[in-house]
């Protein structure tokens, strides 16, 4: 009997422990969803979301970039250069991927992307061919001289306070991944010859970062996400395919080099070839 | 579909998926006297993604080009020169033949393309139409593609 009553106790206490533990739990979901502005009383006015509704008002933090709304599909980006010519940009209709790099010349952040931009060696993205076309308010909103100071050289930069309303940037930087919509390109990317085969084009990809690495890694992410194979200009260079025999004689040259085999190297020739340094002739 | 460029009195339409830039100016009053020296206005349009740095004849644009390519140069020249001989003709053409392209024309010549330049004067300004395609072999499909553009150019 005494150990009846001891095993029954021990149960209870072992329940009692359990219920403390859900209880503990229901709090702390109830503190989470209080917290971020959900309440499961009808009449609290002050939360974004009570019981009953059907759409949560969800926010960020404070200091972070709000997703973007959802808008229609990419567009060409038109504006004008930072010399004041007019530019358009086609992003839909060619093949291949298009990252639209929407930045300022007065926000801190962006000078870390005018600066990295500036060196083509850091603004390459490995494993993405995609090209990059800089996008900065239009002259009505953004200084002129400003963005000619910072436009890196070898890259296309637009002003275009429509393409800022197209994509319904929220923040400068922003970073829209795009591609184009075309299955018959050539290697160098054109859509087709009339370039007007399937304009849709999709976004693979988009956010705001405080650093070029970060961006990098998004893109990367966003490309392998999509399932998007590299483009066949990149894996041609990878792979030699394709290449012209000048490109394939200097891709050889360079290989035997790193290898420490310069012209007229023995090792070039078979034993005995009459061309093979010191044979007699 | 197609979207309407127009800059500095020169105006064309633009095939989805195209690239294209304007830069320089057209002359004003004083520059079309002679009197004072400008930039003059140059058009690049492809349908194929334009490189940043590209020579006034396309040069970085057409290494770019595959054979699909098409590249079509509009170029201003001092406002005098459309009394001279090389600009007596009087107007742009709006299309190309496609037995008027032909590989050794170009401004530097890349195996298998080919091109066409024309020079002549439109609205008392002086011009060169140079264009260039992706492959000589496909001149019968590139021509026209070219020709969307070229029939559009308006010169005021």
């Amino acid at each position: 009997m005494t150990v009846l009553v001891i095993i029954l106790t021990l149960v209870i206490a072992l329940l009692a422990v359990l219920v403390a533990g859900l209880l503990r739990s229901h709090a702390e979901v109830l503190r989470a969803l209080h917290e971020l502005g959900v309440s499961l009383d009808p009449d609290d006015a002050d939360a974004a979301f009570t019981a009953g509704d059907t759409t949560i008002d969800l926010r960020t933090r404070p200091g972070v970039a709000a997703p973007r709304a959802t808008v229609g599909g990419p567009s060409d980006v038109v504006g004008l250069t930072p010399d004041g010519g007019l530019v358009n940009v086609g992003v839909t209709g060619t093949d291949g991927l298009t990252l639209l790099a929407f930045l300022s010349s007065g926000c801190l952040t962006c000078a870390g992307f005018w600066d990295a931009f500036a060196d083509p060696d850091q603004r390459s993205v490995e494993g993405l061919d995609a090209e990059l076309i800089i996008v900065a308010k239009g002259p009505e909103m953004e200084s002129e001289a400003s963005i000619r100071a910072l436009a890196p050289k070898g890259v296309r930069t637009v002003m275009s306070s429509d393409a800022w309303l197209d994509y319904n940037v929220p923040v400068s930087p922003y970073f829209i991944l795009v591609q184009g919509a075309s299955d018959n390109a050539d290697d160098n990317g054109v859509a087709d010859v009339a370039g007007i085969a399937d304009v849709g084009g999709r976004i693979v990809g988009e956010g705001a970062a405080s650093s070029w690495e970060q961006v990098a890694n998004l893109l990367k992410q966003a490309v392998a996400d999509a399932g998007i194979a590299r483009g066949r200009a990149s894996a041609k260079r990878r792979t030699g395919l394709g290449k012209s025999g000048a490109e394939r004689r200097a891709d050889t040259d360079e290989e035997l080099r790193n290898a420490g085999i310069e012209p007229g190297d023995p090792s070039l020739y078979p034993t005995g070839h009459p061309d093979a340094p010191g044979a007699s002739t | 579909m197609s979207r309407r460029l127009e800059a500095h009195g020169v105006a064309l339409e633009l095939p989805t998926g195209w690239d294209a830039e304007f830069s320089g100016t057209a002359p004003t009053a004083a520059q079309s006297l002679g009197g004072e020296a400008f930039q003059p206005l140059v058009v690049h349009a492809g349908n194929f993604r334009l490189p940043a740095d590209r020579g006034d004849f396309g040069s970085g644009a057409v290494e770019a080009m595959g054979t699909r390519g098409v590249l079509v140069c509009l170029l201003e020249y001092e406002p005098a020169s459309a009394e001279t001989a090389l600009f007596k003709r009087s107007r742009l053409p709006r299309s190309v033949g496609v037995n008027d392209v032909a590989p050794h024309t170009l401004q530097r010549t890349i195996a298998g393309q080919a091109g066409t330049q024309i020079f002549c004067s439109e609205a008392g300004r002086a011009f060169c139409l140079y264009v260039v395609i992706g492959s000589y072999k496909r001149r019968a499909t590139l021509v026209p593609v070219a020709n969307q553009v070229i029939s559009s150019i308006q010169v005021a």
